[in-house]
């Protein structure tokens, strides 16, 4: 009995400093994002969200999170594949490789392109040379969107393909299954859902990016910002209503993704129990 | 006729040698065990026949045709997996026709072919299940019928009752017994446990250490352990290297030693008539323990902890109650050869008689 009361009043005390917390530094945010967006009225927030440059850094944002997250599915899945299904020297290396991106800070993700690919790079009079330009330009931000994301897919991967192990792999190719055959009948429908809460992680992360793409943009209003790039030029610039507006469509696409995840997270473990 | 053959196959993984100098060969319509402990490279030597594995050196015959370059899918066999390998986002049904599909015959004959085995299989109206609502019993049925599907000419099943509890185990043991002699498919199993071999196979290889240490029927084995390992292996042994302290057992080099098992070993109380009296070793009980059918009794002789059966019909005998031993036989191993060694009482009496 003692203890159940003493549970009782801990538990309590956990959730107050958790609702707290999260209202403190989360929820309190979003709100005055909100407020400030619609100080002016409607009509003000409309027409911040509405302009030209505004709508060109959104459309940039969702190109590079468009080619961040193609580029990394695939990725993610050769690499998972290779990293669960084979044994190779360097493996062990690999794995932590792909880890690197979070580990490293985006500002030297975004500083190791510029030697890469910069003017003091011995690539770039190849490049030049083909009149490609990865610096200052569109090309950077998705390198450096892709760097920062590549993670989260493979690493979603990875637990479920360790888990399966390669019984069914091996149970079709005996059947005379091929490769491709044998991902598609076997092995998709098994990471079906983990791929898809992989995307979503890596479309978020994608979508927010800041760090590395700042380094690599130039900040070419409506040629190279991305829609977080652009709410710091306004806020920068003293246009709190636009910063906060524009801020706003990041929330708006924040709660869609939030939402799909957990979408995906019950269906999937709906289908992980049928499976068991 | 030799159906399937291993020629000096041998095998390493990394710097482990898996697999040394294997040579075997299994008959037509056969059904053979691969037994040993784990580690010992039985399963190497089937995931080799399947396909699975690449030998080092050495080859592969199946049907009179060399296959080590022909891939598993293209050598006419069936593989039954340990943990069974269902595929757990597909029906049974799909399950089972997934082998008929990839070799592209037509939908309808597939039907047929998938309910025949059903009913074979005993699982008519389980196909549309998925394995997650199958019981392990079912489960492995299904993998047996999945297996089958493309009328395989060998059929290998690696642990095929490992995952199973005991008493549906004995059932699908002697199922899967009258299955494959039905359909009269050469099939080789791989298993560590000797009473599953001994019930199931016609004939059992015995692998240990990477090499197989003796090939026969279970009779053979039993009665003619071939080298020291399989006369230690095989039945419930207990080594006894001061075989000559015991009365009518001599040896005849230092370096023997022997191995009894329990069912070479009679006890008798104190006042019930025993045939060889003189021969007879006084113990006492040190343990006794219940098997349902019979007693396994455990007395200590000359240091050496000695198993016995006693039937539950026969006078109780109790711990620490002194009692007479006979022992009628036990294995004796000399340097690698082994021989069977009779209490010199009953051979004297032979002679007698």
């Amino acid at each position: 009995m003692e203890l159940r009361k003493e549970n009782k009043v801990l538990k309590g005390v956990l959730v107050t400093i958790s609702f707290l917390f999260l209202g403190i530094f989360l929820i309190l945010p979003l709100i005055y994002i909100l407020v400030t967006a619609f100080r002016y009225g409607i009509s003000e927030y409309i027409n911040a969200v509405t302009d030209e440059y505004a709508v060109k850094a959104a459309m940039l944002t969702l190109e590079a999170t468009l080619f961040a997250v193609v580029i990394n599915t695939v990725f993610g899945i050769a690499a998972a594949w290779l990293i669960t299904k084979y044994a190779f020297k360097g493996k062990k290396l690999l794995s932590t490789f792909i880890d690197l991106p979070v580990t490293v800070s985006p500002i030297i993700a975004g500083l190791i392109y510029v030697l890469t690919f910069g003017r003091q790079s011995f690539l770039y009079p190849i490049l030049d040379s083909y009149g490609i330009q990865i610096i200052f330009a569109v090309p950077g931000i998705v390198l450096a969107t892709i760097f920062v994301t590549f993670p989260f897919i493979s690493r979603e991967l990875i637990p479920v393909l360790t888990a399966q192990g390669s019984d069914e792999e091996e149970a079709a190719a005996l059947m005379g299954a091929g490769t491709f055959h044998i991902f598609r009948k076997v092995t998709f429908p098994h990471i079906k859902w983990a791929l898809l809460y992989g995307v979503v992680l890596c479309t978020a992360r994608a979508m927010g990016e800041f760090g590395a793409v700042s380094v690599l943009s130039g900040h070419l209003r409506g040629k190279t910002n991305t829609l977080p790039l652009y709410i710091e030029l306004l806020y920068q610039g003293y246009d709190f209503t636009g910063a906060f507006a524009a801020s706003s469509i990041l929330v708006v696409l924040a709660v869609v993704v939030l939402i799909l995840r957990l979408v995906i997270e019950k269906k999937g473990k709906k289908e992980l129990d049928l499976n068991k | 006729m030799a159906y399937v053959e291993l020629h000096d196959i041998n095998k390493h993984f990394k710097k482990f040698h898996a697999s040394k100098d294997i040579n075997i060969s299994i008959e037509k319509g056969k059904l053979v065990a691969l037994l040993g402990p784990s580690g010992s490279g039985k399963t190497t030597i089937l995931r080799m026949i399947a396909g699975l594995e690449n030998p080092d050196s050495g080859e592969i015959v199946i049907d009179g045709k060399v296959v080590n370059n022909i891939p598993g899918s293209e050598r006419g066999i069936g593989f039954v997996f340990q943990s069974y390998a269902l595929f757990r986002y597909m029906t049974v049904y799909d399950n089972i026709a997934f082998g008929l599909r990839v070799k592209k015959t037509p939908e309808s004959e597939i039907k047929k072919r998938v309910e025949e085995l059903l009913e074979l299989i005993g699982c008519t109206g389980l196909e549309k299940r998925f394995p997650s609502q199958l019981s392990g019993g079912q489960r492995q049925r299904v993998a047996f019928a999945r297996a089958l599907a493309p009328n395989p000419q060998i059929l290998l099943l690696d642990e095929p009752f490992a995952a199973i509890d005991a008493k549906v185990r004995m059932e699908l043991r002697s199922w899967l017994r009258q299955m494959i002699t039905k359909l009269n498919i050469t099939s080789i199993f791989v298993t560590h446990d000797q009473d599953e071999a001994i019930e199931v196979a016609d004939e059992i290889i015995v692998t240990n250490q990477g090499r197989v240490e003796q090939t026969g029927t279970p009779q053979e084995l039993y009665k003619n352990p071939a080298t020291p390992f399989v006369a230690q292996f095989i039945g419930q042994s207990t080594e006894v290297s001061n075989f000559d302290e015991f009365k009518c057992f001599e040896k005849e080099d230092v370096n023997q030693t022997a191995f009894i098992r329990p069912e070479f070993v009679s006890i008798f109380k104190k006042g019930e008539s025993v045939q060889f009296e003189k021969s007879a070793e006084e113990a006492i009980v040190e343990d006794i323990i219940f098997r349902g059918s019979n007693l396994e009794i455990k007395t200590r002789i000359h240091g050496n902890l000695i198993s016995a059966i006693r039937s539950i019909n026969e006078p109780a005998v109790e711990i620490g109650e002194e009692i007479f031993v006979f022992i009628y036989r036990m294995y004796v191993v000399t340097n690698d050869d082994v021989s069977l060694l009779t209490n010199s009482s009953i051979a004297e009496e032979a002679i007698v008689i």
